[in-house]
């Protein structure tokens, strides 16, 4: 029993990781990979402050999201003068160089991670205390995005994404349009981290690579880009399916990779017999604008 | 001050340990070129060309040309196979760049996580000893393996030059790098263009694993690492100039080798990540060199 709600404390998690980042690449057209950084800086922001200060966690977790805001910004402001795969690529510099930073200070716990983090909540109802949590934060964040969305100030973002050149000629700043989807999605990965750090109490540059890059963009991409129950749905099978196989009980030399070739496999499969991703329309002329259209974008 | 020795033997083994990565930037940045795609999927082709010469080798001892021989063919099989079976159906829906950037490097880790589960995460070389023997030139060690690895990588960058620039078919990548539509036009098979790009990047890839397994420890995550290299030398070398990549990555892998001067070795890898991200911020069509201008005859005075 605590196995599966463990699973549904990390789908919970990235619930709200993947709805941010469809906010960033799916509503906003931001082609970045860097989300996972933000996560991490968010994680290890919070995991940091727990342990060498006694500050309430719920600004610990706060604190995570306003440093992830910062580094987006800093980001945004430099790297979204190019668009496309040279985004896709200059995030990607990113993420490995901020990564390679954490690795390289003793104060982040180097490339073992930063262990100790106090836990908050103990006792038996630990587990469903944080399920509680991160799944109420779940809903909220889906709830959030789809207001955003859905209000004249998602119908401002979906024409910025689509008509850039008409939204500017209308007198609209796309550029700060930009920046303030990719702060608000980078401020909740940040939180969303910050909650992974305070659950598993744990964390290390590995789980922020570009694996998890993949995974993250899989999830959303899988579920429905641009729809709101897109990332929920994307969350919940791919990190489900891969455990069906974990009953098995294989030695973990033969788990991991299992599970990975189950998840890309399962991405594969997706990606050519439900191209617009499940809760999306199966159809070529339901493709979201960042999944449609070929050729290499100018920077 | 430096030794001047010790800064020639840097030059050096900056430049020897660039002979692998220019082999691979020159497969990445020609795939970019004539196919107009990042091909992550050459990560995972890195894996399973190091991996198969490592079971001809080892399980199945047999000798080095035939493990060459069965890296470069494996690898182009599956180069081919991704070819036809997925970027061919990605560009018929005429999917985006972040549909494809998503399906290669999802095949990547496709392959890492099947040559994880086959060959395990222990780094492994291909030869029991990665010692060969070595001469004092000038006061600069030379090895064996340094003076094979430059010779391979002059050898396979001559013939790639002589294949575009003198072969029909090699004109013919050209022709489709430059504009598909219009070679198709002309009867030449951009389908076809690919899947050679494809058998020549293969090739590349497989004589740059042999360099990479036969002097360090390789795991099947090795190749991300090695990707990025590439990807940086496309960048910084520009978009479509396939040998200029491969002297940007010799130029990076010396700035990276001189930084130990300034540095610790733990920082040279963030040097490789902000010159991505500066590349691409400032140099998003790659440095051009300043053209020599050559002074021109007078032209003859006009006769009254």
């Amino acid at each position: 029993m605590e196995y599966i709600l463990t699973i549904l404390v990390m789908i919970s998690i990235f619930v709200i990781l993947s709805a941010s980042y469809n906010l960033v690449i799916g509503y906003g057209g931001l082609a970045t990979v860097a989300h996972p950084i933000f996560y991490a800086l968010g994680a290890y922001t919070t995991g940091l402050l727990s342990v060498h200060t006694d500050l309430w966690p719920p600004l610990c977790l706060l604190a995570g999201g306003l440093v992830a805001v910062v580094a987006s910004v800093l980001l945004a402001a430099s790297a979204l003068r190019v668009s496309g795969d040279y985004l896709l690529i200059a995030s990607l510099g990113f993420q490995l160089g901020l990564l390679q930073v954490i690795r390289n200070f003793e104060f982040t716990g180097g490339p073992g991670g930063l262990s100790g983090i106090p836990g908050t909540i103990t006792g038996a109802a630990r587990t469903p205390a944080y399920l509680l949590i991160c799944g109420g934060l779940a809903v909220l964040t889906v709830a959030f995005v789809a207001w955003i969305v859905r209000g004249p100030y998602g119908r401002a973002i979906t024409a910025m994404r689509d008509e850039e050149l008409a939204f500017s000629t209308l007198g609209r700043n796309a550029m700060s349009m930009k920046i303030a989807i990719f702060a608000i999605g980078c401020g909740i990965a940040g939180i969303s981290g910050g909650l992974y750090a305070y659950y598993f109490q744990y964390v290390s540059p590995e789980q922020f690579d570009v694996l998890q890059s993949a995974a993250l963009l899989t999830m959303v991409v899988l579920g429905g880009m641009g729809t709101s129950m897109g990332p929920v749905v994307g969350a919940a099978i791919l990190l489900a399916v891969p455990q069906a196989i974990t009953f098995l009980e294989l030695p973990p030399n033969i788990m991991a990779p299992m599970q990975g070739i189950i998840f890309t496999t399962l991405v594969l499969a997706f990606m050519f017999l439900r191209p617009a991703g499940l809760v999306g329309g199966a159809g070529r002329g339901k493709l979201p604008a960042a999944l449609a259209g070929h050729g290499t974008e100018a920077p | 001050m430096t030794d001047p020795i010790v800064l020639l033997q840097i030059l050096w083994t900056g430049t020897v340990t660039a002979a692998s990565l220019v082999l691979l930037t020159v497969a990445f940045s020609l795939t970019q070129k004539v196919t107009g795609l990042w091909n992550f999927a050459q990560a995972g082709f890195m894996g399973v060309a190091f991996y198969t010469m490592l079971f001809v080798l080892n399980d199945l001892a047999l000798p080095l040309w035939v493990a060459l021989a069965a890296g470069a063919a494996l690898t182009a099989g599956i180069a081919v196979f991704t070819e036809a079976f997925g970027l061919d159906t990605l560009r018929a829906r005429r999917s985006g760049n972040l549909t494809f950037f998503i399906f290669t490097l999802i095949s990547a880790e496709l392959i890492i996580y099947v040559l994880t589960l086959l060959f395990g995460t222990e780094p492994q070389t291909l030869f029991p000893s990665i010692m060969s023997p070595i001469h004092i030139v000038g006061g600069v060690a030379i090895s064996d393996w340094d003076l094979t690895a430059v010779g391979i990588t002059v050898v396979m960058l001559t013939l790639l030059s002589l294949f575009l620039n003198r072969t029909k078919e090699g004109q013919f990548l050209v022709a489709v790098a430059d504009n598909a539509k219009l070679a198709e036009l002309y009867g030449i098979s951009a389908q076809r263009a690919y899947r050679v790009t494809a058998i020549i990047a293969a090739i590349f890839i497989t004589a740059a694993m042999y360099l990479v397994g036969a002097r360090a420890g390789v795991t099947p995550n090795s190749p991300m690492e090695l990707i990025l290299s590439a990807v940086i030398g496309t960048l910084l070398g520009g978009m479509g100039r396939v040998f200029m990549g491969g002297l940007a990555t010799v130029i990076l892998a010396l700035l990276q080798s001189y930084s130990v001067l300034v540095i610790a070795s733990r920082w040279q890898n963030l040097l490789l990540y902000g010159f991505l991200f500066i590349t691409i911020l400032l140099f998003p069509r790659g440095m051009h060199l300043p053209r020599l201008r050559t002074r021109r005859a007078p032209a003859p005075e006009p006769s009254v």
